[in-house]
């Protein structure tokens, strides 16, 4: 990968486990990945109601719920899906290149 | 408000004998006592006739008699003789208790004596394995049940109540935290790899470098937890399911509410090294009191505060993903309790 380009190198993709998420950070964002059927995805990892690590939560049906508050989100769009959070997740575009996963830092 | 269709335990096996023991459980008074083939019995503490406490009486036989006018009743909670009448009445009765003798406690079954099964009494079996070393203890704690099940469920406390034995800062700094759950059952599982053992594991341990330690708590509702914990020298396999040249203990605890802001802290403490060494058992043992002597001391503040300032606003931090599940498992075991209980009125 480039250094010019805003994709990071995040994870070993042998290191993923199905419904396991990975809690990394990406500059300075909590993110985490997730392994759903065999699809891996990026997500923002802190809660949109209070500060918890949503990676420290419960994965069920693609959805992560909050170790704290019960907040759902869809893991493969960010959708929050139940309160108390309203907010949605960011989601960040995935590239696997042999064992690794690369995570795209958005460019705001 | 108590979960009621549990076996709790109501004393240590110790502490039941011939003379009654009077003991709050549920907010209900009860005497316990045992019959002369040494059956534990459970009546309500509370004479048919005039409301005196049983445990004040005293044994004649298997029949207890009360202190105020020696109504006597049988181990059924029968009236079987009042002094100077020779009618009794069939309403002088008392309410009995289910009682089970196990793992050197004494249970009790508050609900529907219908529906009491032996079988649900929750695994304590380590306190009187004989693969295992152990002893017992009971606390009076003066806080609400649900304040030490809180406890127990977050171990990120023993960093700070208990750094002179249990705990160092490794717990809460280094560790890899687990938390699973299931309809009945919420296990923590935590992992603090190659960090300095804390001080009670040097001294029964003997440990001279970094350990990998672990602490797996199988909490199952009401107020039953079983910890798992130990360590073994870094790096020798603990996490893979090895545990050699180590130790493993289980911290065992059965909390039974007295009252909403009172509870009987029953636990106890066992290791499966060295088994047979009573002075080690009694040292372990030593370690984990004063640890838990701590605790009650922290628990009586927190309750005090609670009794000031009704249902506080509380923040919830990363630590507290176990203690919130069990509450929520608790939460909806008392909302079907309570239904139930309607739909049957």
């Amino acid at each position: 990968m480039d250094e010019a380009s805003d994709w990071r190198r995040i994870a070993a993709l042998s290191d993923l486990r199905e419904n396991e998420p990975l809690a990394a950070t990406l500059g300075d964002d909590p993110i985490a990945l997730h392994k759903v059927d065999g699809v891996v995805y990026a997500i923002g990892d802190v809660c949109t109601h209070e500060f918890a690590r949503l990676s420290a939560g419960f994965v069920e049906d693609g959805m992560i719920e909050c170790p704290l508050h019960q907040a759902t989100f869809d893991i493969r769009t960010g959708q929050c899906l139940s309160p108390p959070a309203t907010a949605d997740l960011p989601v960040y575009e995935v590239r696997i290149d042999g064992d690794v996963v690369y995570v795209r830092a958005r460019s705001e | 408000m108590f979960l009621r269709n549990y076996w709790y335990v109501a004393a240590s096996n110790s502490e039941v004998g011939r003379k009654p023991l009077r003991r709050t459980i549920l907010g209900e008074p009860i005497v316990l006592f045992r019959l002369e083939d040494g059956t534990p019995v459970a009546f309500e503490d509370r004479c048919a006739h005039r409301h005196l406490p049983l445990s004040m009486g005293k044994l004649v036989g298997d029949e207890l008699q009360c202190h105020y006018h020696g109504l006597r009743y049988d181990q059924n909670g029968r009236c079987v003789r009042i002094p100077g009448q020779e009618q009794i009445p069939p309403t002088a009765k008392v309410r009995t208790y289910p009682v089970v003798e196990r793992y050197k406690w004494i249970w009790i079954w508050m609900a529907d004596p219908a529906v009491a099964d032996r079988s649900n009494i929750a695994d304590f079996h380590w306190l009187d394995d004989p693969n295992w070393g152990a002893k017992s203890s009971y606390l009076h704690v003066k806080a609400n049940w649900q304040l030490v099940v809180d406890n127990l469920l977050d171990l990120t406390h023993l960093a700070f109540v208990h750094e002179s034995t249990i705990g160092n800062s490794a717990l809460a700094e280094h560790a890899n935290v687990k938390v699973t759950r299931a309809p009945n059952n919420v296990a923590v599982t935590r992992w603090i790899i190659d960090q300095p053992a804390p001080p009670t594991f040097v001294k029964v341990g003997g440990f001279t470098s970094n350990v990998d330690r672990w602490q797996i708590i199988d909490w199952v509702p009401p107020a039953f937890l079983r910890l798992d914990v130990g360590a073994t020298p870094t790096g020798t396999g603990a996490p893979e399911g090895r545990r050699v040249n180590g130790i493993t203990m289980r911290n065992l605890n059965a909390i039974t509410p007295e009252t909403e802001t009172t509870s009987h802290y029953f636990w106890g403490q066992a290791h499966d090294f060295d088994v047979k060494n009573t002075s080690l058992t009694q040292k372990i043992f030593e370690q984990i009191q004063t640890a838990f002597l701590e605790d009650v001391e922290v628990f009586s503040a927190q309750q005090q505060n609670l009794d000031i300032y009704s249902d506080p606003p509380q923040v919830d931090i990363n630590a507290d993903t176990g203690v919130l599940q069990a509450r929520r498992i608790i939460d909806r075991i008392r909302a079907e309790e309570q239904s139930a209980s309607a739909a049957a009125q």
